[in-house]
């Protein structure tokens, strides 16, 4: 049994308690309040005068898949040799147990749970998964959700790499669409081919990992993580989603701020960001710190994240600060780095908030979680102290 | 006559004056102090609880020269044609009168004089210039000190532009080493054969632009600004320059915490940053931590974003981070405003608020340090140029 008592806690879905308990067993969350008697031989953390939070939920992220500063030897997240890959999944290329600096940075932040996908060179790139940072022998050890979304993408990558680079579809929007509903229909048709042959087994036909990994899209049981930065190019990607009955998130909601509304009237939700960068391309250009507020008041479930290779993930607080700065509620921007993209992973029954039952991933703070001076004291992953023993 | 009155004035050189008063006249600082007295007619612009500073010197970026967002088209800092293009000159590449969205970005966040320089492609890549940020006509009424510097680059840069991908020289690091001082050397027969011209005009060679622009770095008025990551790189960019006697800055200075008190004994000045990248091979030690151990050591550090590559608006911001992992404040602000503009030659004009500088000033709500700071006011030349 672990207590951790005196602190700021920010429970996040059960709001703050000064001056409060938690009890950590069995890698779980058992008791957190105000008045909680902390069993005798419990060991103690003294967290007073700390601010005390749960672990950062990180919805899109590159770490681990590509390693920082090694070139490519070390760059496993796109696929650039054919354009629809769904049934390539970023587990494969995931270095656990190699002091990979994105993951290492990840812990030492507090950045508990991690979405890592394949990138966005691709119109169809891979299944995600959602790991925890704790190091482990393996990736697979590490694993919270797996697959935790199939990544497609819009816009100008999948055009800039096949159709600028290699002379192939796609080369346009047109192109990029047409790919996606080409495939989630040959879906299809292998569904039907499998549901008839249950009255006639000798008609099954030949098992196909790609068309697989869309079936599990076009039954509800994975989203798709769209890529897109413009209004037009989300526009597109609810076109072919509510066609084909299917459920997305908006991955970068770049120009979130003209469509927010409308967002919120589909129900789908934004993860938004990178915003620590300039602009460089056509598609980014409107980027800018204001359009968490504008997602917010629009209504829109929304997460923040870095997407990160490597070491920058350390900066995810200091992208919801810059929000902050630009007018998001703090409340609202402490749920956009936990909670929320909890939610939109499909984990938060384990982890996003310090409520009974959850895992016990904690943060301790010096201080306000959004302050760029604040120092992380400790971090804790499933009970166990990883950082600041 | 503009007056700024109320406001708690950073000078950076001459202390803080809680409440103090500015006179402006002819875009220069007239007077500044506690009981500064407001001539009859003034102008007055109330900065009670405000902060008022000098405006920011960043002394390494690209703005202008590369538009942001548009690609190729608006792409034009580096001439990978050719890796040894002395003759080039960034400010025929900078789009003043344009709306470009980086110099705009850098008015906005106070950033009023700028040392803009060519890419990092070549192995010698042509001169720098130093600007207002201020928007005028055309960019020759921007600048302040044209030209600056003339960029060189130490490294993996040009390995990959020539070497990696067009398969031409260089491709190793005695690659670049040799090319540059073959330009010099090729430099130092042109100005000896003027010297001896002098005597037989007939024996006067053909100008050359490109050792021309060479010159004025072997005469030592502008330095080699000096584009290297690693410790090995920037000895091997010092081997060079000693040979022949021309002057160095050190930019990115990423390894800068293996070599500080070498740097110092050399007395060379650095340019730290952009601190939150480490994408690559050589940038994979960059640590906002290096400032602090370069300036222990007694170096001069600015520190710079390098934009575009991380957004000029991230310059305040990059500041307190440097201050979280251990520089000073005071060197913090220094390292954004005099300190670059001595290593920039201008600090006679900008960088500090003191009588007979120029009225460059940043208005701001709070602590330039404090992230919740906005900023309210900006002044070029004793102009108001950006009112929030």
């Amino acid at each position: 049994m672990l207590a951790i008592k005196g602190g700021r806690i920010l429970t996040v879905t059960k709001g703050i308690i000064e001056e409060g308990v938690i009890l950590v067993e069995g890698g779980r969350i058992v008791e957190v309040g105000r008045d909680v008697r902390i069993p005798e031989g419990a060991e103690v953390i003294d967290a007073s005068g700390k601010v005390v939070m749960p672990g950062l939920v990180e919805a899109h992220c590159h770490i681990g898949i590509v390693e920082e500063s090694v070139g490519w030897a070390g760059s496993d997240g796109n696929e650039a040799t054919d354009p629809v890959t769904p049934h390539l999944r970023a587990i494969d290329a995931i270095k656990a147990n190699a002091d990979e600096r994105g993951l290492k940075a990840a812990l030492e932040t507090g950045i508990t749970s991690v979405q890592i996908l394949p990138g966005s060179a691709n119109v169809i790139g891979g299944t995600g998964v959602v790991v925890k940072t704790a190091p482990k022998t393996t990736v697979d050890e590490m694993v919270l959700r797996n697959p935790s979304g199939l990544k497609v993408a819009f816009g100008e990558n999948p055009r800039r790499v096949y159709g600028q680079g290699l002379k192939r579809m796609p080369a346009t929007r047109m192109g990029v669409a047409a790919l996606l509903r080409e495939w989630l229909v040959k879906a299809q048709n292998y569904m039907r081919k499998k549901e008839l042959a249950k009255e006639d087994p000798s008609k099954m036909p030949d098992k196909d990992l790609k068309l697989e990994t869309l079936q599990l899209v076009l039954e509800g049981k994975i989203p798709l993580r769209a890529h897109a930065h413009r209004a037009d190019d989300i526009a597109t990607a609810v076109r072919i989603a509510e066609k084909f009955g299917i459920s997305l998130s908006w991955e970068h909601a770049t120009e979130g701020h003209r469509i927010g509304g409308w967002l919120a009237s589909k129900g789908v939700p934004a993860i938004w960001g990178p915003s620590l960068m300039g602009r460089p391309k056509w598609e980014m250009r409107e980027l800018n710190f204001e359009t968490p507020k504008v997602l917010h008041e629009a209504g829109v479930k929304f997460a923040i994240m870095t997407d990160a290779v490597g070491s920058g993930i350390r900066f995810l607080p200091l992208c919801a600060a810059m929000a902050v700065k630009h007018g998001l509620p703090w409340e609202a921007a402490l749920k956009a780095v936990t909670i929320t993209p909890a939610e939109i992973l499909g984990v938060a029954d384990r982890v996003g908030s310090i409520e009974r039952g959850k895992d016990a991933d904690l943060r301790i703070l010096s201080g306000d979680p959004f302050d760029p001076m604040t120092e992380v004291e400790m971090v804790i992953v499933d009970g166990e102290v990883l950082v600041g023993r | 006559m503009l007056a700024i009155k109320g406001g708690k004035i950073l000078t950076i050189t001459q202390g803080t004056i809680e409440r103090g008063t500015i006179l402006i006249e002819d875009g220069k600082i007239l007077d500044v102090g506690v009981d500064v007295q407001i001539p009859e007619g003034a102008e007055v612009i109330d900065a009670t609880g405000k902060v008022v500073m000098p405006g920011l010197v960043e002394a390494q970026c690209h703005l202008g020269i590369v538009e942001e967002s548009i690609g190729w088209a608006g792409a034009d800092s580096d001439e990978t044609t050719d890796p040894a293009t002395p003759q080039m000159r960034v400010i025929d590449g900078i789009k003043a009168n344009a709306d470009e969205g980086g110099l705009r970005a850098a008015l906005e966040t106070g950033v009023t004089t700028i040392q803009v320089l060519p890419g990092s492609g070549n192995v010698i890549a042509g001169t720098a210039a130093v600007l207002k940020t201020a928007p005028k006509t055309v960019v020759d009424e921007m600048v302040v000190r044209n030209p600056s510097g003339m960029k060189i680059t130490f490294g993996d840069m040009p390995r990959r532009v020539y070497g990696q991908t067009q398969k031409k020289t260089p491709s190793t690091r005695m690659g670049i080493a040799g090319i540059l001082r073959e330009w010099l050397v090729k430099a130092q027969n042109y100005m000896r054969k003027k010297e001896l011209a002098k005597e037989d005009p007939s024996k006067m060679p053909d100008k050359d632009l490109k050792l021309e622009a060479l010159e004025p770095v072997l005469r030592g008025e502008i330095p080699l600004l000096a584009h290297a990551h690693r410790a090995d790189d920037i000895a091997s960019v010092v081997r060079v320059a000693e040979e022949f006697g021309v002057k160095v800055v050190w930019h990115h200075a990423t390894e800068g915490h293996r070599v500080a008190e070498w740097v110092a004994r050399k007395g060379i000045p650095a340019v730290h940053g952009p601190a939150m990248r480490r994408g690559t091979w050589e940038m994979r030690e960059m640590s906002f931590k290096t400032a602090k151990v370069l300036h222990d050591a007694g170096v001069k550090i600015a520190i710079t974003t390098d934009a575009t590559s991380q957004a000029i608006r991230l310059l305040p911001l990059v500041a307190a981070l440097y201050v979280k992992n251990g520089l000073p404040r005071d060197v913090a602000l220094r390292a954004m405003t005099i300190n670059p503009a001595e290593i920039l030659g201008v600090a006679d004009r900008v960088g500090s608020i003191e009588r007979g500088k120029d009225a460059d000033l940043r208005i701001l709500s709070g602590d330039p340090l404090d992230i919740k700071s906005k900023v309210e006011m900006v002044l070029i030349d004793g102009k108001i140029l950006y009112s929030a």
